[in-house]
């Protein structure tokens, strides 16, 4: 056996210094390499960050445009004047953020509604714009999470003397929650990557960094080490909203 | 107690009911019938305001539902509804399908309420369910506690909606009774169902409806035994 373990030596031989050495090398003035890390550790950072702050606009504003949707839908033939409004606004928003481009919305927000606003708040407004886009998806998985409940049971609801706004806050949205979430989950690891635009209005994310990177180890690697780091960021995510998810679905056997 | 006056209800081109006029008085049990799509559930369901009508008024206890300024929703807390469909929140627990309302609307206190559907429980005899969430119910349970639900609110009259249309049959007769007792109890009552032999021992007043109109009413001796206008003959021979 002796002639496989030295087949095995030449090839590791081979494989280190032609592969692994390369690979490392590359890594390491990729990331190590005066202090590189710092700019992926800081881009993680703030893509989690607008992520975050994003998701919450967008699901305030979801539930609300959807709110207004389906309240004015189900108010029969002659809804009244301020909720005709609403609705015409709650269409209107939903149309122009669906119907243009989500880097345009970002330049536009940043560049003209908040033109003078200094770069260093850019991250806020971008987490605004990116807030302002979701809630427009948000708002069509929440409508359809409330349409997918019985009219029975907002029968029942008023029936009983129930307003309906506490037939839509106690026995609507407490069940259309469920069919909501899955799809709601999907919008967030979307609305992740999504913040990989905010680079066109200097923000340092994950992509950015990757890019500011690239630029100094004139290399493949910068853009592929973020990659690697939005996948590690999408796996996290998904595993912690399935966790989620069977969490809510268990109490739902009861 | 409850006044219809001149009600018509259209869906786009297709009028449901035909110029309404009828009273429900305290005390009364008036059970509607007639072939499906008679418009007799759109009838019922116009008396709580579920359907807007498209012309006419509703009175009840004096005032006027269909004025946009009544505040229809304290109305209706006094109107039951149970739906051919139970209609039970499946995300609440029995008992708290009951207390939902009162204490939301802040008739009466957690615990108060609480009592009230144990005491409302007992009587129907699902105690024990109280803790449970309504799927495990069967249909006949998940309709009488519907109906409990409804009383929970101490209404002045319970309007019915084929409510055992939706049941198995040996299911039928546990619902029956509940709703016999609270006629025995005097409660008024508006029902509309299939059911001819509940509209005989129960009803005080039958009402026959067919595309839209109440063609006869009559005590149901009368309705069952001496039927007049040829369409209510017809249908009686179908059902009886």
């Amino acid at each position: 056996m002796a002639w496989l373990t030295s087949l095995w030596e030449a090839v590791w031989h081979w494989l280190s210094t032609a592969i692994f050495a390369p690979i490392w090398q590359e890594i390491y003035k990729t990331v190590i390499e005066a202090g590189r890390w710092r700019f992926y550790v800081q881009g993680i950072g703030n893509t989690l960050l607008m992520a975050a702050v994003a998701c919450l606009i967008g699901v305030a504003i979801g539930l609300l445009i959807a709110v207004v949707k389906v309240v004015h839908a189900s108010s029969g033939e002659k809804p009244k004047g301020w909720l005709r409004i609403l609705n015409w606004f709650a269409n209107f928003y939903t149309t122009i953020i669906r119907g243009t481009p989500m880097v345009l919305q970002l330049l536009i927000i940043f560049f003209i509604v908040f033109a003078a606003a200094p770069f260093h708040m850019a991250i806020y407004v971008a987490a605004l714009a990116f807030g302002l886009n979701s809630g427009a998806y948000v708002s069509e998985i929440i409508r359809a999470g409330i349409l997918s409940i019985d009219r029975g049971q907002v029968e029942a609801g008023r029936s009983l003397g129930l307003s309906s706004a506490q037939t839509m806050r106690l026995i609507v949205l407490p069940q259309a929650v469920k069919n909501i979430l899955p799809a709601l989950f999907n919008e967030f690891i979307s609305l992740l990557k999504e913040t990989s635009v905010a680079g066109w209005i200097s923000v340092v994310d994950v992509t950015k960094a990757g890019d500011l990177i690239r630029t100094r180890v004139p290399n493949f690697s910068p853009l592929l080490v973020s990659a690697a780091i939005y996948l590690a960021m999408v796996l996290g995510l998904t595993r912690l909203l399935k966790g989620i998810e069977r969490r809510l679905s268990q109490s739902d056997r009861r | 107690m409850i006044v219809a006056s001149n009600l018509c209800k259209s869906f786009g081109e297709l009028q449901v009911l035909r110029d309404i006029n009828e009273e429900i008085h305290t005390g009364e049990k008036v059970v509607v019938v007639g072939p499906s799509g008679s418009g007799k559930s759109t009838f019922l369901r116009c008396l709580n305001l579920l359907e807007q009508p498209t012309s006419g008024q509703i009175f009840f206890e004096g005032q006027d539902l269909t004025d946009p300024k009544t505040d229809c929703n304290r109305l209706r807390q006094k109107m039951g509804m149970v739906f051919q469909q139970f209609n039970l929140f499946p995300h609440l627990t029995v008992r708290r399908n009951i207390t939902l309302a009162p204490t939301t609307l802040g008739l009466q206190t957690a615990e108060e309420a609480d009592e009230n559907a144990m005491r409302l429980l007992t009587r129907i005899g699902l105690a024990d369910k109280a803790d449970v969430f309504p799927r495990k119910l069967s249909g006949g349970q998940q309709q009488r506690v519907a109906i409990v639900r409804a009383l929970a609110m101490n209404p002045d009259v319970m309007l019915f909606d084929e409510p055992t249309s939706a049941l198995d049959p040996e299911m039928v007769g546990e619902v029956l009774d509940v709703m016999k007792e609270l006629a025995r109890e005097g409660m008024t009552m508006v029902v509309v169902t299939h059911e001819m032999g509940f509209a005989k021992e129960v009803g005080t007043r039958v009402l026959f409806m067919d595309e839209g109109e109440i063609l006869e009413q009559a005590p149901p001796e009368e309705f069952f035994s001496n039927p007049k206008h040829p369409r209510l003959r017809d249908f009686l021979a179908k059902v009886l």
